[in-house]
C-alpha cells in the first residue's frame, strides 16, 4: 500500500510560480498521468515527488510520512528519465546491475533480478552491448528495466516516449501498459501528448499555469471537459470551437457567429447572453439528412479520405476550418453545399473567460 | 482527497524547507572550503607583492643600496622617498612609450597571422580527407615545443650561415647574407614570425574546433537558396562562429602581450632597442639595471593597462556567451 | 568555361595539399634542423653551405650534455657545466605537482561552479585575470617578498606560482568537461541509491576522465616550458630545464649549436610525446565553453 499526497504544494523559481498550491491524493496502484502544455509545472510536480526539487511551500507524501527531508534515494522511487539518462561508459547488464549494486545486494542475486526483468521488458539480447550501440525504443526499454529491477512501489516518468517516433511511441506505450498491469505498481506519468494521456491513464490530471484544471477518468476528461483549455486539449482532431455571441432570439437562446445563427437547445435558454464560443467534436457533427435541431448549409472545402473515417473541412470564419468525421469513404463532393447538423446533446458553450456553461 | 489541514500550520513553516536549507548549508560549505585555499593563496602571494610594488614605485631603491647584508629589512632602510618623481619620469619616459607601442603592434601583428593562418589552414581541414590526420599531428607541433627551444633553433636556422639563407641563396642564384636577428628593421619582424610559427597551432586547434561544431543544415539550407561558396562562408559561418573567432583572437593576443622567452633569448631587447617589448622593457630596468623602484612604477601602469585590456576583452567574451546561451536554451524547459 | 563537379573537387583536393603540404614544411624545418644539428660534429655546425643531413652522425653531443662524457668530444668544447639530469629531476617535480594541483582544484572548482554555480559568471571571467596579466609586472616584488620568505630558489616558491597561473585554464578546460555530463544522469544514479560520492565516482568521474587528462597534459606543457618566472626566481639551486638550456647561451665557450640541440631534444620530446596522446582532446578542452554541440 502506497499512497501519495501533495498538500497545498507550491513552488517557485525567483518571480515565477510554476506550482501553485497543488493538492493531489494518487492511490496505490494507480496509473495517473500528468498532462499539459509545456510550462504548466507538470514536471516541476514530478520532479518535487521526485526529491530533485525542493517545495518552496507545502508536503508531499509518501503512506503517510512527510518525505520532503528525504533525499531522493531513501523515497521508495523509480523514475525514468526523457532522456533516458543511461550511463554511457557502463554496459546494458551493467546500468541495470547499478541500483542493486547501490543498494548492496549480493552478486548472484544481481544477476538473478537483471535477467528476470530483462526477459520482462524482453531486451536480453542486449545485455552485453553498450548503450550507445542501442537504438531509442531499446535504450527506453533499459531505462525502464533499470527502475524495475529496483522494485520501487512508485514509478515517475518523465516525457519518457517524447524522444521516439510515433511508431515506437505506440509501441512502447502499450509496453507500459502491459508492464502497469502486471506490476500493479503506482505509475506517475508526464507527458504533453493527449494521445499518451487518454490511452494510458486510469486518472488524467490537466494541468496549466501551475494549476489543476481538471482531474478525472480519460472518458470524463473528454466528454466533459470543465473549460475551454481542456475541450481545446483533448481530442484529435480537435474539438471545433466557433467564437461568437449568445443571443436571445424567438425560440430561446441562440449562437450568432458571423457566418452563422444556430438555436441552441433549450437547457441553454436561462442562460445570460453574451460573448462566448460554441464547441462540437467533429465526430458528433452530422452531415446530410439529420434531425438535429440546428444545423447550417456550407460548401465543402476539402474532403480528406483517412481509410477508416473521412475529414471534412468547412470554413466558418474561426481560426481553425470546422471539421467533420464520418464514418468509411462516403461520397461527399468537394465543393458541394451539405447540411452540417449540430445534435443537442453534443454541444458544448463556453463563456468569456472559457468557464464551460452547463 | 482532503485538503483541509487542520493543524493550521502556515505554508511557511513547513518543514519542506528544512532539507533545503541543509542542502544549501552544504553548498556554502563546499564552496568556501573550496574557496578559502585559494584566496589565501592569493593574500600569501599576491597582496604582499603588489603592496610592495606600491612601497617602491614611492620610494626608491636598487639592489646596490641595499649593500652587502641581503635581508628583507635591510630593503626598506635602503629605500628612500622620492614620492611621484618615478612616475613623473615613467610618464615622460619615450622608450618606454615605444615599448607600449612595440607590445601592441606585435601582439596585434602576430595575432592576426596566427589566426588567418590558422583558420585558413582549419578551413582547409576541418571535411575528413586522406592524410587529415598526419597534417594535424604535424600542425600543432609547434605549440608543444618549448619556447626557448624554438629561440634558441631559430637562432641556428637565421644566422649568417644558417640553412636559410642557404635556401634563399639557391634560390635567387647570389649569395644571400641577410641579418635576420642583427639588422634593426627587421629584428622585431623576424620575432613575430617566431611567434608566429609557435601559436598558430591555437588559433588552428580553436578553429578546428570551431568548424567542426557548426550545424551543417543552415549551410546546406543556404546552398539550396543558391548563396555561393563565398556568401556561405561571410554569412552564414562567420557569424556562427563569432564567438570562437573572439575567444581565438582575444586569447591569443592577451598570451602575446606577456611573450618573453623568445624575445629575451634571442635578442634581450636588441639590436638597439629593436624588439623591445613590455615584458623586456621591464625586465630590463628591474633586473639588468637593478632599478626596482622604476620597474615597479613601470609594472603598475601596465598592470593597469593590462586589466584595462582584460575587462574589455571579458566584456566582449561575456556577451558573446550570453547570445550563446540564448540560442541554445532548451526550448522546452519548465519554468 | 563551367567546370563540372568533380573537375572542381579534383582542384580543391590538389590545391588543399598543396598549401599543406607547404605548412608542413615550414612546421617540420625547425624541428628537423634542431634534431639534426643534435647529430652533427661540431665542425659541421657552422659550416656553410649548411649540412643539411649529416654524413658524419654521432651521438657525442647526447653524450657530453646527457653524460658528461668528455672523453668523447674532440674539440674545445668540452666543459660540461650543466646538471641536465637535475634539471630534468626539478622540472619534472615541479610541472607534476603544480598541474596535479591545479587540475585536482581547478576540476573541483569547476564542479561546484557547473552544479551549484559557487561562482558567478563574472567571477569566473575575472579568475582569467590571473592567467592574463602578464606575470613580468609581479615578478619583481614577488622575488623580494619570496626572499624574505626563503623561498627563493626553491620548489614551492615556483610551484605556487604555476599552481595559481595555471589555474585559470584548469578550471575553464575542466568545466567545459563537467557541463557535457547531463544532470539527468547524475539524478538517475541518485535516484537509483547512490550517494553522492558514489555519484560522482561512478558516473561524473568516468565521464569525464578523458578530459581531465587532457587539461593535465595541456598545463603540463605549460609549466614544462615556463622561462620567466623560473628564470628570475630560481636560478642557481633549483633550475629547471628552459633554464639550463638558456646556460649555453651565456657561456663563454661561443655558440655550441650541437650542445643546445641534443639539449633542446631532450627537452622538446617529452612534450610532443604527451601532444600527440591528446591531440584528439585538445580540440574540444580549448573551446572554453564557447563551442557547443
Amino acid at each position: 500500500m502506497s499512497q501519495i499526497e501533495l498538500k497545498n504544494l507550491r513552488k517557485e523559481f525567483g518571480s515565477l510560480v510554476a506550482v501553485n498550491n497543488l493538492n493531489l491524493t494518487i492511490e496505490d496502484g494507480e496509473f495517473i498521468v500528468f498532462v499539459g502544455p509545456s510550462g504548466c509545472g507538470k514536471t516541476t510536480t514530478l520532479r518535487m515527488i521526485a526529491g530533485f526539487e525542493d517545495p518552496t511551500s507545502g508536503d508531499i507524501t509518501i503512506d503517510g510520512k512527510v518525505v520532503n527531508e528525504l533525499e531522493p534515494r531513501d523515497r521508495d522511487l523509480g523514475m525514468v528519465f526523457q532522456s533516458h539518462a543511461l550511463f554511457p561508459h557502463k554496459n546494458v547488464a551493467d546500468n541495470i546491475a547499478f541500483g542493486l549494486r547501490m543498494k548492496k545486494v549480493k552478486q548472484d542475486e544481481q544477476a538473478r533480478k537483471v535477467k528476470e526483468v530483462s526477459e520482462l521488458v524482453r531486451i536480453t539480447h542486449l545485455l552485453g552491448k553498450m548503450p550507445g550501440q542501442c537504438s531509442g525504443g531499446e535504450s527506453q526499454r533499459i531505462a525502464l528495466a533499470r527502475t524495475l529491477v529496483t522494485e520501487p512501489s512508485n514509478f515517475l516518468l518523465d516525457e519518457p516516449l517524447s524522444s521516439l517516433d510515433a511508431k515506437l511511441r505506440r509501441e512502447l506505450r502499450a509496453e507500459c501498459d502491459r508492464l502497469h498491469d502486471e506490476l500493479q505498481k503506482t505509475f506517475i506519468y508526464v507527458t504533453h501528448d493527449q494521445e499518451e494521456a487518454m490511452t494510458l491513464a486510469d486518472r488524467i490530471v490537466v494541468m496549466n499555469q501551475g494549476k489543476i484544471v481538471q482531474m478525472g477518468s480519460p472518458l470524463e476528461i473528454y466528454g466533459d471537459p470543465v473549460s475551454y483549455f481542456v475541450a481545446d486539449f483533448f481530442g484529435n482532431p480537435a474539438m471545433n470551437l466557433v467564437e461568437g455571441e449568445f443571443v436571445s432570439g424567438d425560440s430561446g437562446l441562440q449562437f450568432k457567429s458571423p457566418q452563422f445563427t444556430i438555436p441552441l437547445p433549450s437547457k441553454y435558454s436561462q442562460k445570460q447572453p453574451g460573448k462566448g464560443t460554441l464547441g462540437i467534436r467533429p465526430e458528433n457533427v452530422t452531415i446530410g439528412a439529420t434531425d438535429a435541431a440546428a444545423s447550417i448549409n456550407r460548401e465543402v472545402e476539402l474532403v480528406e479520405p483517412l481509410g477508416k473515417d473521412t475529414l471534412l473541412y468547412f470554413e466558418t470564419g474561426a481560426e481553425r476550418p470546422f471539421v467533420a468525421v464520418i464514418e468509411g469513404t462516403q461520397s461527399v463532393e468537394r465543393h458541394a453545399n451539405v447540411d452540417v447538423g449540430f445534435p443537442d446533446d453534443a454541444i458544448f458553450l463556453f463563456d468569456e473567460t472559457g468557464a464551460r456553461i452547463r | 482527497m482532503s485538503t483541509t489541514d487542520a493543524s493550521g500550520i502556515p505554508a511557511s513553516a513547513s518543514p519542506g524547507n528544512k532539507r533545503q536549507v541543509t542542502r544549501e548549508q552544504g553548498i556554502r560549505r563546499f564552496k568556501w572550503t573550496v574557496l578559502t585555499p585559494l584566496i589565501l593563496l592569493m593574500a600569501f602571494l599576491l597582496l604582499p607583492a603588489f603592496l610592495l610594488q606600491g612601497y617602491f614605485s614611492f620610494f626608491a631603491f636598487s639592489i646596490f643600496d641595499a649593500g652587502d647584508s641581503s635581508g628583507f629589512s635591510s630593503y626598506f632602510k635602503a629605500s628612500e622617498w622620492v614620492g611621484l618623481d618615478l612616475w613623473k619620469d615613467a610618464f615622460s619616459d619615450t622608450k618606454f612609450f615605444n615599448a607600449i607601442l612595440r607590445s601592441l603592434l606585435f601582439s596585434a601583428g602576430t595575432t592576426v597571422c596566427c589566426f588567418v593562418l590558422g583558420f585558413g589552414l582549419a578551413l582547409l581541414m576541418y571535411r575528413p580527407f586522406r592524410g587529415q590526420g598526419f597534417y594535424y599531428v604535424f600542425f600543432i607541433l609547434p605549440m608543444l615545443t618549448v619556447p626557448i627551444v624554438i629561440a634558441y633553433t631559430g637562432e641556428m636556422i637565421l644566422y649568417q650561415n644558417g640553412p636559410l639563407n642557404d635556401i634563399l641563396s639557391r634560390i635567387t642564384g647570389q649569395r644571400v647574407m641577410f641579418q635576420f636577428l642583427y639588422a634593426k628593421e627587421v629584428a622585431l619582424t623576424t620575432i613575430m614570425f617566431l611567434e608566429t610559427w609557435n601559436w598558430t597551432p591555437f588559433s588552428f586547434i580553436i578553429m578546428m574546433a570551431g568548424l567542426a561544431s557548426l550545424p551543417k543544415e543552415p549551410q546546406e539550407a543556404a546552398q539550396i537558396l543558391g548563396a555561393s561558396k563565398l556568401r556561405i562562408f561571410w554569412e552564414v559561418q562567420v557569424p556562427l562562429l563569432r564567438p570562437v573567432i573572439l575567444l581565438a583572437l582575444i586569447l591569443r593576443f592577451l598570451e602575446a602581450m606577456a611573450e618573453f622567452p623568445k624575445t629575451w633569448g634571442l635578442l634581450q631587447g636588441g639590436p638597439g632597442s629593436a624588439t623591445e617589448t613590455i615584458p623586456i622593457y621591464i625586465f630590463l630596468n628591474a633586473w639588468q639595471y637593478f632599478d626596482i623602484s622604476y620597474g615597479a612604477v613601470l609594472s603598475y601602469i601596465v598592470m593597469f593597462l593590462m586589466i584595462f585590456i582584460i575587462m574589455g576583452a571579458i566584456w566582449l567574451l561575456r556577451r558573446e556567451k550570453k547570445n550563446l546561451d540564448d540560442m541554445y536554451q532548451a526550448p522546452n524547459q519548465e519554468g | 568555361m563551367a567546370m563540372t563537379k568533380s573537375q572542381r573537387q579534383l582542384n580543391f583536393s590538389i590545391f588543399r595539399y598543396l598549401v599543406l603540404t607547404f605548412w608542413l614544411f615550414i612546421v617540420a624545418f625547425p624541428i628537423f634542423w634542431m634534431v639534426g644539428t643534435s647529430f652533427k660534429p661540431d665542425i659541421e655546425w657552422f659550416a656553410w653551405p649548411p649540412v643539411y643531413i649529416t654524413e658524419n652522425g654521432t651521438l657525442q653531443n647526447y653524450l657530453v650534455v646527457w653524460a658528461d662524457a668528455s672523453e668523447y668530444s674532440e674539440s674545445v668544447h668540452t666543459q660540461s657545466l650543466q646538471r641536465p639530469w637535475e634539471a630534468l629531476g626539478n622540472s619534472t617535480l615541479i610541472s607534476l605537482i603544480s598541474t596535479t594541483l591545479a587540475v585536482l582544484f581547478g576540476s573541483v572548482l569547476a564542479y561546484g561552479v557547473s552544479r551549484y554555480q559557487i561562482l558567478s559568471e563574472g567571477r569566473m571571467f575575472q579568475l582569467l585575470m590571473l592567467r592574463m596579466v602578464p606575470p613580468i609586472v609581479l615578478i619583481a616584488p614577488i622575488s623580494i617578498w619570496y626572499r624574505a620568505l626563503d623561498l627563493l630558489d626553491s620548489v614551492p616558491g615556483l610551484v605556487m606560482l604555476y599552481f595559481i597561473t595555471t589555474l585559470p585554464y584548469a578550471v575553464w578546460m575542466s568545466k567545459s568537461f563537467i557541463d557535457e555530463v547531463p544532470r539527468e544522469m547524475e539524478q538517475a544514479a541518485e535516484i537509483l541509491g547512490a550517494s553522492k560520492w558514489q555519484t560522482i565516482w561512478e558516473v561524473v568521474l568516468p565521464l569525464v576522465r578523458s578530459g581531465l587528462v587532457a587539461t593535465f597534459l595541456f598545463i603540463l606543457i605549460l609549466t614544462w616550458s615556463e622561462y620567466l618566472m623560473a628564470l628570475l626566481l630560481s636560478k642557481t639551486n633549483v633550475v629547471t630545464l628552459p633554464i639550463e638550456l638558456s646556460k649555453y647561451q651565456g657561456s663563454t665557450e661561443g655558440r655550441v649549436y650541437g650542445r643546445q640541440a641534443a639539449l633542446s631534444v631532450g627537452i622538446t620530446l617529452p612534450l610532443i610525446l604527451v601532444g600527440i596522446i591528446i591531440r584528439k582532446h585538445l580540440v574540444r578542452g580549448f573551446s572554453f565553453g564557447m563551442v557547443r554541440r
